[in-house]
C-alpha cells in the first residue's frame, strides 16, 4: 500500500509506501469504518422491525410524523 | 489664406503667384507631415494610439506586459495596461491522485495565506469506503463536527465526537465515477487557538454531506500537512488542487 506525498515548496511528488504509523491507523479506520456501517445496518434493521410490528411502511410513517 | 476643411492645412490661393508654388507645396507638406505624425504616433510595435485631450493629436500607449488587460485608469481619463487581479486564491499544489493510492498527502503548505481550499474532482475509490481528512498527522481525538448526511431522500445528523479524522462522506459507493470535495481551513496558520473547517463531499448521485467543525489542536501549531485517504480500499482516479486564500 502507498500513498502519494505532493511537497508543497518544492512541488515534488512521490509515492511511498505507509509507514508504521500509517498503517496502524489505516487499520484502526477500516475497523471503524466497519463498526459505524454495522450500526448502521443494526440500526435499519431495527427500525425496520418495529415498522413491520406495527404494520407501516416507513413512508406511512414518514407521513403521520410530517 | 485658404486652408482645408478637417486639418486646416494652409493652401494656395487661387492668386497666389507661380513663383511661390514650391514654397506653398513645401508649407502645404509639413503640415501634412506634422498632422499624420500626430495621428500616428505609434513607434514600437504593438504600440497602439488614443485621442489626447487635443484634437487631431493622438496619445501613444506603448505594448504592456504579457497577460496584461486593457483597462480605464483611475481618473478615467485614459486606457491603460493593468495585470489582471487573481482574486486571492493562489494554487499552492495540484495534481492527480495516483491510481491503486490510499489517498495523498500534502506536506511542506506555506503559512503565507489566511485560509486553505482543498478541492478533490472527480475522485473514485475501489470499495465502499469513507474520504478522510488528518491535519498535520494528528491521528488522536482531535477532531470535533457535525456531519449533515443525505442519503437516497433520508437526512440525518451525526456527530463526530473527538474522533481521530474527519470523515467527509456518508459512505461512496464503490468505483462510483465523478464525486467531488472540498474542505475548507479557516485562520489555518494561527497558533493561539483551534483551528475551524467545512466541507461538503458528494458520495454517489443520491447521496452527500456536508459538516462544520474544529481541530482542537493543544499543540498550537499552524495546519502544513493536509492527508486526505480512503478508509479502506484505494483510489481509482481523481485530482486535487489546493489553494491559499488571501
Amino acid at each position: 500500500m502507498f500513498i502519494q506525498e505532493h511537497n508543497c515548496e518544492t512541488g515534488e511528488i512521490t509515492q511511498r509506501e505507509l509507514n508504521a504509523k500509517e498503517i496502524k491507523q489505516r487499520q484502526a479506520d477500516e475497523k471503524a469504518e466497519a463498526a459505524r456501517q454495522a450500526e448502521a445496518e443494526i440500526k435499519a434493521a431495527k427500525k425496520q422491525a418495529i415498522l413491520d410490528r406495527i404494520g407501516l411502511t416507513a413512508d406511512e410513517l414518514k407521513t403521520i410524523l410530517g | 489664406m485658404p486652408t482645408t476643411t478637417n486639418y486646416g492645412w494652409t493652401t494656395p490661393a487661387d492668386t497666389d503667384l507661380v513663383k511661390d508654388g514650391a514654397s506653398a507645396i513645401r508649407t502645404l507638406g509639413t503640415a501634412i507631415d506634422t498632422t499624420t505624425k500626430n495621428l500616428n504616433p505609434e513607434t514600437t510595435l504593438g504600440d497602439i494610439a488614443y485621442r489626447s485631450s487635443t484634437s487631431n493629436v493622438k496619445t501613444r500607449l506603448a505594448l504592456g506586459t504579457a497577460g496584461q488587460l486593457l483597462q480605464v485608469n483611475s481618473g478615467a481619463t485614459a486606457p491603460e495596461w493593468a495585470t489582471i487581479q487573481t482574486g486571492g486564491m493562489t494554487s499552492l499544489a495540484s495534481g492527480s491522485i495516483a491510481s491503486s493510492a490510499t489517498g495523498f498527502d500534502l506536506t511542506s503548505i506555506s503559512t503565507s495565506y489566511n485560509d486553505l481550499i482543498l478541492y478533490m474532482r472527480n475522485f473514485s475509490i475501489s470499495t465502499t469506503a469513507n474520504l478522510l481528512i488528518h491535519l498535520n498527522n494528528d491521528t488522536t481525538s482531535n477532531y470535533w463536527f457535525i456531519n449533515d448526511e443525505f442519503a437516497s431522500g433520508t437526512a440525518s445528523t451525526v456527530a463526530g465526537n473527538g474522533e481521530t479524522k474527519v470523515r467527509l462522506t456518508n459512505t461512496i459507493s464503490a468505483s462510483r465515477d465523478g464525486l467531488s470535495a472540498y474542505f475548507i481551513i479557516y485562520d489555518y496558520k494561527n497558533t493561539t487557538a483551534f483551528k475551524s473547517y467545512e466541507y461538503y463531499a458528494i458520495a454517489d448521485y443520491n447521496k452527500f454531506a456536508f459538516g462544520k467543525g474544529h481541530f482542537n489542536d493543544s499543540s498550537t501549531l499552524a495546519i502544513t500537512r493536509i492527508t486526505a485517504t480512503a478508509s479502506t480500499g484505494t483510489f481509482d482516479s481523481g485530482t486535487y488542487e489546493l489553494f491559499g486564500v488571501k
